[in-house]
């Protein structure tokens, strides 16, 4: 009876303990788009202050292309965009992980206490 | 007691890590400000190459071949420069909106400084409690706990019954019973039974006790004061008072003056003993958490309370208040003029009435309360809105001279009523000892023999009525009683 209850532990734990890299992991996932976010801003911002007098060129591996000031901008643009979609995203994952983690918390309690209480008979038993 | 150590072993354990771990943040804030600082440097340098750099048309230089080798060049177009805009986007500009985005990125660097040195500030103060605490718990350091023993005092006879102890706010109900007074009219004064029959000196004993009841409240007062003083929040030292013994947590400052009143006594208060004492203390280093300082209460009735009626007052309490106000006020540098600030605070109920007063004749007379009935005015009630200012000086003296015949019952005097004592006039006081000393300002035409009642500002009008209840010889006392008897003056009643 103990040990079933044991091996029962056993394997909720681990359970709980993917829940929890999950979170971590979306959490950190979170925290890069929040940076990119951050310096696309600030890349909006001195596009905007640029005019069409200065060539603007994005690094595409060793290459450095001419881009339309105009286009660059759509194109910061819509980096913002996706970004922002990609953390709202994330952002519900985290709760979802986080709602499970608790549950599972709760069953890892739970199952505990039954193997306590098991194992709290058997001496008595024996 | 070695349980409280374990504990505190495991307090103390826990305090050091949150010291650690505060520690720790601290450092990284360090760090962090390191970061930026250097950074901001970079951006500084660079602007003033980007100053210099257009001043001239080429430059000479050794262009780096590889990490090992330089080669003579040229530096040419010095106006042109590709600035890095963020997230691999490049963009052609002139040296001077360069240096323009140079200039918002220092900006956005500065912002961030400032940040990280608030946060760093923050927990670095946060360090410094947890180190205090930790020096508390650990039974060094500067804090002591201050203890009261309560014990059962030795003074014999409790007079009157035991008091319930007030709630620490609130103006203590003084409904003192001092009917036994109209029986003792006829009694001689100083010396008598100490059970049941109110004599002089229970009078007296009682007026002690209650002033000592103000007296708890106007250190409350004071205590309030000196916590906001000490930058303390008044609550936080209110709340601390409430509590029947300190417990040692909150760093309460030893200074000469932050002491809690033991509230425990205040039900004891039948003693006419208790005075606290201010610097009157005794440390001891105790075995138990913290270094206590233990203190005990002088025997000292000293103020005079002229009470003389269900609503006891201080008599003085007013100027009570304003001496202490205004020896806080000096102990903090300020200049007695701010007393009168003080005065205009309003702390406990009792300070409605001292502040709400009818200013007549230049004194000011304390109005009447509207829950009093008003028909004992026409008995030997008080007139207080018509009492005249001389007859307002004159109850005034009669209790400065109470005052100093208290003082030289007792043993030991407070600083505060030495204050009064060079406006004593002791001559007075004898001849007009009776068994209720004070006088009566009443409405009827009474004969001026009568002694007055003394009228205190800042006391609650009624007693004054009250008073006269009590006192006038003239006036037939059994009338009064079955119309008001406090529960004091029940209770003794029921005694007997």
């Amino acid at each position: 009876m103990a040990e079933a209850i044991q091996k029962k532990l056993k394997a909720e734990v681990e359970k709980y303990t993917q829940t929890q890299k999950d979170v971590s992991k979306s959490v950190s996932a979170r925290q890069k788009l929040e940076t990119q976010m951050a310096e696309n801003n600030i890349v909006k911002e001195e596009l905007d202050l640029l005019d069409s007098s200065n060539t603007v060129f994005k690094l595409i591996g060793p290459v450095l292309v001419k881009q339309d000031l105009d286009e660059a901008k759509a194109t910061v643009a819509k980096r913002l965009e996706y970004i922002n979609g990609e953390i709202q995203r994330y952002e519900t994952l985290l709760k979802d992980y986080h709602k499970k983690s608790e549950q599972q918390r709760e069953v890892l309690t739970s199952l505990q206490q039954d193997l306590q209480k098991a194992q709290g008979l058997t001496p008595g038993k024996v | 007691m070695a349980e409280k150590g374990n504990t505190n072993m495991e307090h103390l354990g826990g305090v050091v890590r949150l010291r650690e771990e505060h520690q720790k943040v601290v450092q990284d804030c360090e760090s962090r400000i390191q970061h930026w600082k250097k950074v901001l440097a970079d951006y500084e340098a660079l602007d003033d190459r980007l100053r210099t750099l257009p001043d001239q048309l080429c430059y000479d230089i050794m262009v780096p071949f590889g990490p090992l080798a330089f080669m003579p060049g040229k530096l040419v177009h010095t106006n042109e420069v590709t600035v890095l805009l963020g997230d691999n986007w490049f963009a052609k500009c002139s040296a001077k909106q360069a240096q323009k985005i140079v200039e918002h990125r220092m900006k956005h660097v500065g912002s961030q400084l400032d940040d990280v040195t608030k946060t760093m500030k923050n927990f670095e103060a946060r360090v410094g409690f947890a180190k205090d605490l930790e020096s508390m718990s650990a039974n060094t350091g500067k804090y002591v706990d201050i203890r009261e023993e309560v014990g059962n005092y030795d003074s014999p006879a409790t007079k009157g019954k035991q008091r319930i102890a007030h709630k620490p706010n609130s103006k203590p109900k003084m409904d003192v019973v001092f009917g036994l007074k109209e029986e003792d009219e006829g009694e001689s004064g100083d010396t008598g039974s100490r059970k049941g029959v109110m004599t002089e000196e229970e009078l007296w004993a009682r007026l002690d006790e209650l002033e000592r009841l103000e007296e708890l409240q106007d250190e409350q007062d004071r205590l309030s004061d000196n916590a906001d003083m000490n930058g303390e929040d008044t609550s936080s030292s209110s709340s601390e008072e409430e509590e029947e013994e300190k417990e040692a947590d909150a760093a309460l400052p030893v200074n000469g003056l932050s002491l809690k009143p033991n509230r425990s006594s205040v039900p004891h208060s039948t003693q006419p003993l208790t005075e606290r004492k201010e610097e009157d203390y005794e440390e001891e280093e105790d075995g138990s958490c913290l270094p206590t300082i233990f203190f005990s209460h002088t025997v000292e009735p000293k103020k005079v309370r002229i009470n003389t009626g269900k609503n006891t007052t201080l008599k003085f309490s007013e100027r009570k208040e304003q001496k202490e106000h205004s020896k806080r006020k000096k102990k903090n540098g300020h200049s007695n003029g701010h007393s009168h600030h003080e005065l205009h605070k309003i702390t406990t109920p009792a300070d409605i009435y001292r502040l709400f007063v009818d200013v007549k004749n230049g004194e000011p007379i304390p109005r009447k309360s509207i829950l009093k009935s008003r028909s004992r005015e026409n008995s030997v009630c008080s007139d207080t809105s018509e009492s005249s200012a001389a007859d307002f000086e004159e109850r005034r003296m009669i209790g400065r001279s109470f005052s100093h015949d208290e003082m030289t019952h007792s043993d030991t005097s407070d600083g505060i009523t030495e204050e009064d004592s060079p406006t004593v006039m002791p001559l007075q006081t004898p001849s007009r000892f009776e068994a209720f000393s004070g006088t009566v300002v009443e409405k009827d035409p009474m004969p001026t023999a009568v002694p007055h009642l003394t009228i205190v500002p800042p006391a609650l009008p009624t007693i004054l009525e009250r008073k006269q209840e009590e006192v006038a010889p003239d006036v037939p006392p059994p009338e009064q009683a079955p119309k008001r008897v406090s529960k004091f003056k029940a209770a003794r009643l029921q005694q007997k």
